[in-house]
């Protein structure tokens, strides 16, 4: 007869097992969240599900064309997708874009990113961070069920090598072409073979024509750029795309570029685009911001210097026409100005950017209804007296929308053009 | 989610855990929750600081009628390891330099900085990590002037007047800095 104490004690045993091999992942995983100081007042509000948007790390946001607010963010080792039917209130449960966790960089220059398709494809990009030191690949993974699922993900740059492939943009064309633009160290490594010198990295892309399903080849825009800072990407003629980053000219003048992209790899009327004279042997962490003025190859551009020349935040427009870029003036000069973000809405240009008082780090923005010529007086949106990311925009058909996450206020949608909900 | 299902199926059991057995389990727990803990600690030994918005004037307050030179880097940054590497060829021919670094990487990634530093003969420099996520109040508090660009450096005299770079420093910037010939290879 089987010795049923025995068997009880064992069965508890085992529970208690399960209960405290449960309570030390619970306790592993609030030092790990606490490390990457996610344990904030406005993450503890969320609904008390642990992996969350205002949880996790550096989100990106868009609407799709029913106006869903689809977010993506990193929160241990997982690139997450949520989304919202409210403007960003309530969000969905998220989603594990990466079934296995990998180490996702997230940071104010290099988060993982989201884009919808016309018909509801979800495109998630990130930058993987490999063992060698500022190494990493360009990943790709997308939904086609609406996201409760995710494709496989899969490394899109093509070169083998443990070497840089990071701070990656995705951009989708209105003809549902995709570009992944990034930054790759592939000749700088090549270089080094060679035990010759190499200024910098290089911009690299590749372009999907089937959705996401594969990508091409990938192409060289240009050597010698600037090794970490975000590439603004917007839309040029036809299937072309637009591209603005910070390059390194000459020996360490790390100014603008400007270039346009075809599908097939050709790369047009690259040119300087800034003349801010910044010799810096540096990383400054400062990407720029552009978004088309008009369709005729005219560009807003936004961006940080703190050159001979120049010094904070700047606007200018871009002609590929004239290959000059005019009207430029400084929007703040102010210590702790940096990171603006472009957008328009109804002929109106918005930028924001983040400031600090010295003891606030504070939203501002700034309008122009005469496509860049004057502006408005900066006004502050948004303040947090803690730790915050660097302030986005999302639009949808309705108007333009704060994408900002803070430790204190955990993630925040705000209506910045004039309009209702 | 064991954890729920253990509480439920704790439940419908209907009885208590006897003490004997629930102490062993404190016990077993307690053991289980030190090695946790130990796996999460970082390994390797580090004399990393906690950088807060006071920090700065702790060190400025140490070094008083002493010049300094503060290097600022990150784990995140290529120009930083160049400037790491010749600072410590640097250190080891001028042992005496007045040299502390601040890493601008939270603090819960010390084992990855102090790796680096390893790699240069650094780990032994007082050493300083950001300890705070509102990471402009602590650039704030080092200089309004900085923008968060790395490797940057400063260089205090004995009265603290100071002088800045951003960029990696070189052999003249430095002797220029601390007005003497320094040793190098």
């Amino acid at each position: 007869m089987p010795d049923l104490t025995n068997l009880t004690c064992r069965s508890t045993n085992q529970r208690f097992l399960n209960f405290a091999i449960a309570v030390l992942l619970t306790v592993a995983g609030s030092v790990l969240s606490f490390s990457a100081g996610a344990q904030t007042e406005g993450c503890q509000s969320a609904a008390g599900y642990p992996v969350s948007v205002h949880c996790g790390g550096a989100p990106s946001a868009t609407f799709d064309d029913r106006g869903r607010l689809w977010v993506t963010f990193v929160q241990d080792q997982q690139v997450f997708v949520s989304y919202s039917d409210d403007t960003g209130k309530t969000f969905s449960r998220p989603v594990a874009v990466n079934p296995v966790p990998e180490d996702a960089e997230y940071n104010g220059e290099n988060r993982p990113k989201i884009l919808v398709s016309q018909d509801s494809v979800i495109y998630v990009s990130w930058t993987l961070k490999t063992s060698p030191r500022f190494t990493g690949e360009i990943r790709f993974s997308r939904s086609t069920d609406g996201g409760k699922s995710f494709s496989e993900p899969r490394t899109v740059n093509d070169d083998g090598l443990f070497t840089g492939h990071r701070f990656e943009s995705l951009f989708q064309t209105e003809s549902g072409l995709l570009y992944l633009v990034w930054i790759d160290k592939r000749d700088l490594e090549a270089s080094a073979q060679k035990g010759e010198d190499y200024t910098g990295a290089a911009v690299y892309y590749a372009v999907s024509r089937d959705q996401g399903r594969s990508f091409s080849q990938n192409y060289r825009v240009a050597n010698h750029s600037c090794e970490c800072c975000r590439i603004a990407v917007a839309p040029g003629e036809a299937d072309n795309v637009a591209i603005f980053w910070r390059h390194v000219f000459g020996a360490d003048t790390r100014d603008h570029a400007i270039a346009m992209l075809t599908p097939g790899g050709q790369v047009l009327d690259m040119n300087r685009a800034s003349y801010d004279d910044w010799q810096i042997n540096a990383c400054p962490h400062h990407g720029p911001t552009m978004i088309p003025a008009d369709e005729s190859g005219n560009y807003h551009l936004g961006w940080f210097t703190n050159g001979n020349a120049h010094q904070g935040i700047y606007y200018g427009r871009y002609s590929f026409t004239a290959g000059r870029t005019m009207n430029v003036r400084r929007i703040d000069g102010n210590p702790g100005a940096g990171h603006p973000f472009l957008q328009t809405f109804n002929g109106t240009l918005y930028l924001v950017w983040k400031g600090f008082d010295g003891q606030q780090s504070l939203i501002r923005l700034m309008t122009s209804s005469d496509d860049g010529k004057t502006w408005s007086e900066a006004e502050t949106l948004a303040t947090t007296s803690q730790g915050s990311d660097y302030p986005l925009i999302v639009s949808n058909s309705n108007g333009l929308f704060l994408s900002w996450l803070t430790d204190e206020h955990g993630y925040i949608v705000r209506r910045i053009s004039p309009g209702s909900e | 989610m064991t954890f729920l299902n253990y509480r439920m199926a704790r439940f419908k059991n209907g009885r208590l855990i006897p003490l004997r057995a629930r102490t062993r389990h404190i016990l077993l727990l307690l053991l289980l929750a030190s090695v946790a803990f130990l796996a999460v600690s970082p390994s390797r030994a580090d004399n990393f600081r906690e950088f807060t918005a006071d920090s700065f004037a702790q060190i400025k307050a140490q070094y008083q009628g002493q010049e300094f030179l503060l290097g600022l880097w990150s784990v995140d940054c290529p120009p930083c390891l160049a400037e790491l590497m010749f600072m410590g060829e640097l250190i080891q021919l001028n042992p005496d330099l007045p040299y502390v670094l601040i890493s601008t990487d939270p603090i819960e990634e010390r084992q990855s900085a102090v790796e680096f530093l390893e790699d240069f003969g650094l780990s032994g420099m007082e050493s300083w990590m950001f300890a705070d996520s509102f990471v402009e109040r602590l650039r704030f508090s080092i200089d309004p002037g900085w923008y968060g660009e790395l490797p940057r450096s400063y260089y205090f005299d004995d009265r603290h007047n100071r002088q800045s770079h951003s960029g990696i420093v070189t052999r003249e910037l430095l002797e220029s800095w601390f007005q003497r010939e320094l040793t190098f290879e």
